[in-house]
């Protein structure tokens, strides 16, 4: 019942039908009744409080979900994206790892006796989808996956259930990268028990391959069919991600515990198997195929270190292997499964202990992973952005240069509007994960502030190869175009964009851009409001807004936008130099003063702090202090006419007519559009006339 | 409809004769106005109206049917600076249906509009580019709300007239809100948003 009940949430998520799936999870005339699914159903829930704006109980929830399961990964970053988050460390704590070990153990048990019947569940499910709909970006592209998704875990539930009483797990969705990627290779759907199961896949998994998987891993991966499904499997969000990091975790423990099979702490899954997985990939390493993780693995063992105990197989048809051709779309199916090597379960029978301690081991070493790459993300998500870094630095060399990890980097750089580094590493980013799509919309950005058609083209082109229907495409597609001020098909492309995702914020921020650039306020501030519901702290959308008001001269408003994107993103200078503008239009010039005071400390390298200083300075008749700053200006950016031609203005004010026409000339040498050159032309004509009321120059 | 304004002063700085040529070029740091303007003819064909002259469709024309002057009026919601008409004419296909002499007038509405270019062409075939500037640099753009293009004669002293398209250009706007200047140089430009 209570599975039925998921799914059905499940499929009213997908639908959108945000009322029904909270009444099938969490029933209106039953206040106590359990929500179905333990973790993964809190977790849904969770999504579905957050966009219906009830922020706190959607907190509530995801915290619910986390001390249920520790390791699921997605709810955690729900937290951080929502702000909620004390610590990481609370979560990924003890008391965390004696819950998991305790699950753990008692599934083991268990184990051996479903095995066979565990085995005959997930084969038929075979689908697996993603923990629920991964919510941020949900990449169900395909209807395939939706219904995956939806099957998987109720099945896999079903499955589990007999298993083991509170799995929980099964629903995460341990995507192995491995797995899915490579197409080939992968594993479909690797079953539990991959052995046992050869037999009893049908349909879609390949039997034979399952069989073959462990060690074929690799061979798969040249096949390379699934490089379509890869990106999209990419592109899948957080759930996998937890997977996937538990799996990447385990890698280190896996290298310890594998040839116990249970070794790989977590319960879920995957991560004996990922790591299994994942060595294979490594070795492989064209990593193009993975994600993020694989191409730390490096070359450990293949033998993919199966726990017996794992339950939660999420099995993951994959669309690869035969099926893939077919269903390459579908695929992002991951399959977690254990699969037990034969030899793990003699292990298992008799080496029950030995087990256990390197289950601790393994659990122990796989939350304090997670504690660092949450307190990173944590800070990432608080937009602290140098201490993001500073925590990722602890990182072992193998798990930083990972995809995720490396684009998290750069992301912190971007916000610190250090565009270069951030530059440099998505570039490493992609290299060692080239169809992970997440994230990529970030890097589209930074390459349209850098103005560089040529990589940024590149890049779109790229990415919607690599998968047609994901959102970060057309928005890097878009930047593209608007680059080349094409501002009616960029729009198109972010449209493009929000229809493929509407809970994708960054899609409706890009395209409240464009129409503010095609001067249409009002559809802009619509897009700007629709992107601030999907995502109140997405501080871009802020800006925007207060980009608007500013223009419409509104500036109360623009005062109280600014500020509010600054508040949530405090380290961006060029948000604290626009703050300044709005006061200083607001007439309130030494608040404004002291907030590009902070600019230009936050960073020396943006020049538009400094100018607007002199700006402030000019209309508050400090011309010698505005003199100096631009100055200062000219030695760092000396091809701008914009500072001669302020430096102009304040040596007409001053009455210093030689200097101003120089600066005037010179400006005009530069070759500024026909606006200025109106306009500097008419001051030195005016030059021996008195200044008149206002400021025409 | 407009009454005819004298402006005889303006109309001795009229351009020459202009010919068109076949390729539309129009300086990067422009882009197309009217848009959201309300365009309006003096009288058409059925068949051969007003939206003729914006579909982006070079066979397709406007065809007037009264008497001349024939007159093209664009409004605009609100003043805008503008700096280049162009329109598409072509004498091989249109013959005694291309416009010859050509009066621009600008102004706030139909009751005081000034003529403030008067161009004549001579078997333009392609896009005709006239430039709404004065000599004065100060005069590089015109502020107005509504600009009437009047057709005074034809070709070969034809009645009607034919124009494929029409399209008016002005300035980009800063993108960086109330700033005085915009700004040229790499460094500046990569710092001076978000996105």
């Amino acid at each position: 019942m209570p599975q039925s009940r998921y799914l059905f949430a499940i499929s009213c998520f997908q639908m959108n039908l945000l009322r029904e799936a909270e009444a099938a999870l969490s029933p209106a005339n039953e206040p106590n009744s359990e929500v179905p699914n333990g973790a993964a159903g809190h977790y849904l829930l969770g999504l579905i409080y957050r966009y219906t704006s009830r922020r706190s109980s959607a907190v509530d929830h995801f915290t619910q979900a986390l001390s249920i399961d520790p390791l699921l990964w997605a709810a955690y970053e729900e937290l951080c994206i929502l702000g909620a988050v004390g610590g990481a460390s609370d979560y990924f704590s003890d008391v965390a790892a004696s819950r998991i070990q305790q699950q753990y153990l008692s599934e083991s048990s268990s184990h051996k006796i479903s095995i066979g019947d565990e085995d005959r569940s997930i084969q038929s499910s075979r689908v697996l989808g993603l923990n629920d709909s991964s919510p941020k970006q949900p990449k169900n592209l395909h209807s395939n996956s939706i219904k995956e998704i939806s099957n998987t875990h109720v099945v896999m539930a079903a499955g589990q259930a007999a298993n083991s009483g509170s799995s929980n797990l099964s629903l995460y969705n341990t995507p192995s990268p491995v797995a899915s990627q490579l197409s080939g290779i992968a594993p479909p759907p690797l079953c539990r028990n991959g052995f046992f199961n050869a037999v009893s896949c049908d349909g879609s998994s390949k039997p034979a391959a399952n069989a073959a998987i462990l060690a074929p891993r690799r061979k798969a991966m040249e096949e390379g069919r699934l490089r379509k499904v890869s990106g999209r499997l990419f592109s899948d969000s957080g759930p996998r991600r937890s997977t996937r990091l538990s799996g990447e975790a385990t890698a280190g423990i896996n290298s310890n515990a594998s040839q116990a099979g249970g070794g790989t702490g977590t319960n879920h899954s995957s991560s004996s198997r990922f790591l299994g997985g994942f060595s294979s990939s490594s070795s492989k390493t064209s990593s193009a195929a993975f994600r993020t993780m694989t191409g730390r693995k490096g070359p450990s063992c293949i033998s993919e270190s199966f726990d017996e105990g794992r339950r939660k197989t999420e099995v993951f048809g994959d669309s690869c292997g035969e099926d893939a051709s077919a269903t390459m779309s579908s695929v992002a199916i991951f399959v977690d499964c254990r699969y037990l090597e034969e030899d793990k379960i003699n292990l298992h029978a008799g080496g029950l202990s030995v087990h256990d301690s390197k289950l601790i081991n393994g659990i122990r070493e796989l939350l304090g992973l997670l504690r660092t790459l949450g307190e990173g993300y944590r800070f990432s998500c608080m937009h602290r952005s140098q201490e993001a870094l500073e925590v990722y630095q602890k990182l072992s060399q193998n798990q930083y240069n990972t995809g995720w990890v490396l684009s998290q980097i750069g992301k912190a750089h971007f916000e610190m509007v250090d565009y270069f580094e951030a530059a440099r590493f998505f570039d490493l980013a992609r290299r060692v994960s080239p169809y992970s799509l997440e994230g990529m919309d970030i890097y589209s950005t930074i390459l349209y502030h850098l103005k560089e058609e040529m990589k940024l083209s590149y890049l779109a082109q790229e990415l919607i190869s690599t998968d047609r229907l994901a959102p970060q495409a057309w928005c890097a597609m878009g930047n593209c175009y608007s680059l080349q001020k094409d501002h009616e098909t960029a729009l198109k492309n972010f449209q493009r964009a929000v229809h493929l995702d509407s809970r994708f914020a960054y899609a409706h921020t890009l395209s409240g851009h464009e129409y503010v650039a095609l001067e249409d306020f009002e559809n802009g501030i619509k897009c700007y409001q629709r992107a601030l519901q999907v995502d109140e702290r997405h501080y871009n959308s802020w800006y925007g807004l207060g980009v608007i008001y500013l223009r419409q001269e509104k500036f109360q408003f623009a005062e109280h936008h600014f500020r509010r994107a600054f508040f949530i993103n405090p380290r961006s200078s060029v948000l604290m130099c626009y703050l300044g503008m709005s006061l200083h239009s607001l007439r309130r010039n030494e608040e404004a003063l002291e907030m590009i005071e902070k600019a230009i400390l936050a960073d020396p390298k943006n020049p538009l702090p400094l100018y607007q200083k002199a700006n402030i300075l000019l209309s508050l008749e400090r011309y010698d202090e505005a003199l100096m700053n631009l100055d200062q200006l000219k030695e760092c950016a000396p091809q701008e006419t914009s500072v001669y031609a302020l430096m102009g203005k304040i040596y007409k004010k001053l009455n210093m007519h030689e200097k101003a026409m120089f600066y005037f000339g010179l400006a005009l040498d530069l070759k500024p559009p026909a606006t200025d050159v109106a306009i500097i032309k008419s001051a030195m004509e005016k030059l021996y006339l008195p200044d008149e009321m206002g400021d025409s120059l | 409809m407009a009454t005819e304004s004298e402006g005889e002063e303006d109309a001795a700085t009229a351009a020459g004769k202009l010919t068109g040529i076949p390729q539309l070029s129009v300086e990067d740091d422009l882009r197309e106005m009217a848009n959201k303007a309300a365009w309006s003819v003096s009288s058409c064909k059925p068949g051969n109206g007003v939206l003729s002259l914006r579909d982006d469709n070079l066979d397709t024309y406007w065809q007037s049917d009264g008497a001349q002057p024939h007159l093209v009026n664009i409004q605009f919601q609100k003043k805008v600076k503008l700096q280049l008409l162009v329109l598409y004419v072509d004498f091989k296909l249109d013959e005694s249906y291309t416009p010859s002499k050509i009066s621009i007038r600008a102004g706030d509405g139909f009751h005081n509009l000034k003529e403030i270019k008067t161009v004549e062409l001579v078997k333009p075939v392609g896009w005709v580019h006239i430039s709404l500037s004065g000599t004065d640099p100060r005069e590089t753009f015109i502020h107005t709300f509504m600009l009437q293009l009047a057709v005074l004669s034809n070709h070969l002293n034809g009645r009607d007239t034919h124009i494929r398209q029409i399209k008016v250009y002005g300035p980009r706007p800063n993108p960086v809100p109330r700033q005085p200047f915009h700004f040229t140089s790499p460094e500046f430009i990569t710092y001076s948003c978000l996105r």
